[in-house]
């Protein structure tokens, strides 16, 4: 290839290239899909630079060579940063804002700023503002911010973190995490908090709990205090305090385990969830078999109907040696996965601070 | 003679960057941000996001190039006041927003591994994003130029207006940087002209 051969590279309305015109499709396909600028709807404060460009430009254009101005600088600049924090609003086509117009007849949550320069749809948030229903608050890897729900508990956004705000009404408030970490304290009875995952739901039972969603949609969920349902096409998860549960894009939520287990406990329960050798799951479940302590009778519980009919039995005696069946459950029931004989066990777990979130569980149980 | 609109004024096509006409339209438009002009910033970032977004494509994954460009600008608008001469706005632009894939680059290092682009999920072919990756590991000059080209699709005359460099510069960038990245795409096994 010769500098001759460049013209369509220089002039994309010369005669294609065949070659660069295929590469330039391919590449093409990366093109940014932002058309909007971003929008500043709270008070911003430009900075004062006393040889900045209000004063360092003549009308042409050029660096201005007159130095005399310069004595009036500071207070120039003073004047004109005091002009400025009074309250400068970006307005144009974007569809959503943090603005007044944008969420008024709009049930929304109040957001603020912890660091950086959060995003609510293309707007930045600067301060506090307001998301309403369907706006998205983004951050990056610099800046988190905190979100009100409603009146029951609120909400920190980590960073490189992507939510959205998909439903809020009386006793009913949903987001939808796509991406990145978020941290949740609610004082709500259970069941009026859900967040929704690309590989899990998680329905806050009264707690304090974070949740965390990678690039690939799978993630994780870290219960603090109360309980956390975690829910996925049918397939349930209870997370206790002190307890955490992954959750897989194919799979969905993983079998519950205490941060306190050891890290080969953890291993083996993620292979028994996701792993794709049935030799080595079955290696792993007989590891966790015997290693699970009194407590784990939590996860072992949550392992009955997530391993096959032939290693059901294994997992069932596993969990009568460190709690002991209820006279009123039969071993059959057990074995046939019948969901009031699993609920009498989960009853004799010892679990006694969960009644509260079973009451709420128990018509959901029942159906 | 073709003209074009270029901030708010109508110019001559083709001109490089150094014509009068451009540098007083571009001085008006920067004045004008700096003064608090919505529709003026609206012009400034039509005019150069694509260079931005171009410069983080080549450095940072393409799910938050987006989000950076928009950075890049609200950081631009925050410091305008900082530039002194309009005529090096791309330049000063385009340095912000390499300084700021690099601050992206070192807090995710700090925190994790960085992972790979993901195509699954995505639309775009996993060849696209191979592709993209013998881009970014080209040297900058070649680089940059290449991604405005390639993908945002500006011509040698934009890019040189825009970023600052001569338009002998960008056709210099643009010949040995095809150049390579076809000798680099073909080591693949990646088919070619011949």
């Amino acid at each position: 290839m010769t500098m001759k051969d460049d013209d369509y590279l220089w002039d994309p309305t010369a005669a294609p290239d065949p070659d660069i015109e295929r590469i330039e499709k391919m590449l093409g396909q990366l093109r940014s899909t932002a058309t909007a600028p971003p929008r500043i709807t709270a008070t911003v404060r430009l900075k004062a630079d006393t040889t900045g460009i209000l004063a360092a430009l003549d009308d042409s254009g050029r660096p201005s060579t007159y130095v005399g101005i310069r004595f009036l600088l500071p207070a120039l600049a003073a004047a004109a940063a005091i002009v400025l924090m009074v309250g400068l609003t970006w307005r144009n086509a974007a569809p959503a804002s943090t603005s007044a117009e944008a969420t008024a007849g709009k049930a929304s949550w109040q957001v603020a700023v912890i660091v950086g320069t959060p995003r609510v749809d293309a707007s930045v948030l600067v301060g506090e503002g307001r998301i309403a229903i369907g706006q998205t608050l983004t951050t990056d890897a610099g800046s988190r911010a905190k979100m009100e729900v409603s009146d029951i508990g609120q909400v920190t956004i980590d960073e490189s973190t992507r939510v959205r705000l998909a439903d809020t009404r009386d006793g009913h408030h949903r987001l939808a995490l796509d991406r990145g970490t978020l941290h949740a304290v609610i004082t709500a009875p259970p069941g009026q908090f859900v967040v929704n995952t690309p590989s899990a739901t998680a329905t806050d039972l009264g707690c304090i709990y974070s949740l965390h969603v990678d690039e690939d949609g799978s993630g994780m969920l870290s219960v603090e205090a109360g309980w956390v349902a975690f829910e996925e096409r049918g397939r349930e998860s209870f997370v206790p305090a002190g307890a955490s549960s992954r959750t897989d894009r194919v799979n969905g939520p993983g079998t519950p385990r205490y941060d306190d287990t050891e890290p080969a406990f953890r291993d083996a329960l993620d292979d028994i969830d996701n792993g794709r050798d049935p030799s080595h799951k079955a290696a792993s479940l007989r590891f966790v078999l015997e290693h699970a302590r009194g407590r784990d009778a939590m996860t072992l519980w949550h392992l009955i109907p997530r391993v096959s009919a032939q290693d059901r039995t294994a997992v069932v005696d596993a969990l009568a040696a460190r709690v002991p069946m209820p006279v009123a459950v039969t071993r059959d029931a057990v074995l046939r996965l019948d969901r009031a004989a699993l609920d009498q066990w989960w009853d004799a777990l010892g679990l006694d601070e969960a009644s509260w979130w079973r009451k709420w569980k128990r018509p959901v149980v029942a159906r | 003679m073709e003209h074009v609109l270029e901030f708010g004024r109508v110019l001559p096509a083709g001109d490089s960057l150094t014509t009068p006409a451009r540098t007083a339209a571009l001085a008006e438009t920067i004045r004008a941000v700096a003064a608090g002009d919505e529709e003026a910033f609206a012009r400034l970032y039509a005019g150069y996001s694509r260079m931005v977004h171009a410069i983080l494509l080549g450095r940072v994954p393409r799910r938050d190039v987006d989000d950076l460009v928009q950075d890049v600008f609200i950081s631009a608008y925050t410091r305008i006041r900082e530039l002194r001469d309009p005529a090096a706005f791309g330049g000063w632009i385009a340095t912000i927003a390499r300084n700021r894939a690099t601050d992206y680059l070192r807090r995710w290092r700090e925190q994790v591994e960085l992972p790979d682009e993901l195509p699954g999920g995505d639309p775009i072919e996993a060849e696209t994003f191979a592709l993209l990756e013998i881009v970014r590991k080209l040297p900058d000059a070649y680089r940059e130029t290449l991604l405005m080209r390639l993908v945002e699709g500006m011509s040698g005359n934009e890019i040189a207006e825009r970023s600052g460099l001569t338009p002998a510069s960008v056709r210099v960038n643009l010949h040995r940087g095809m150049k390579l990245l076809r000798e680099r795409w073909a080591d693949q096994g990646r088919p070619q002209r011949t």
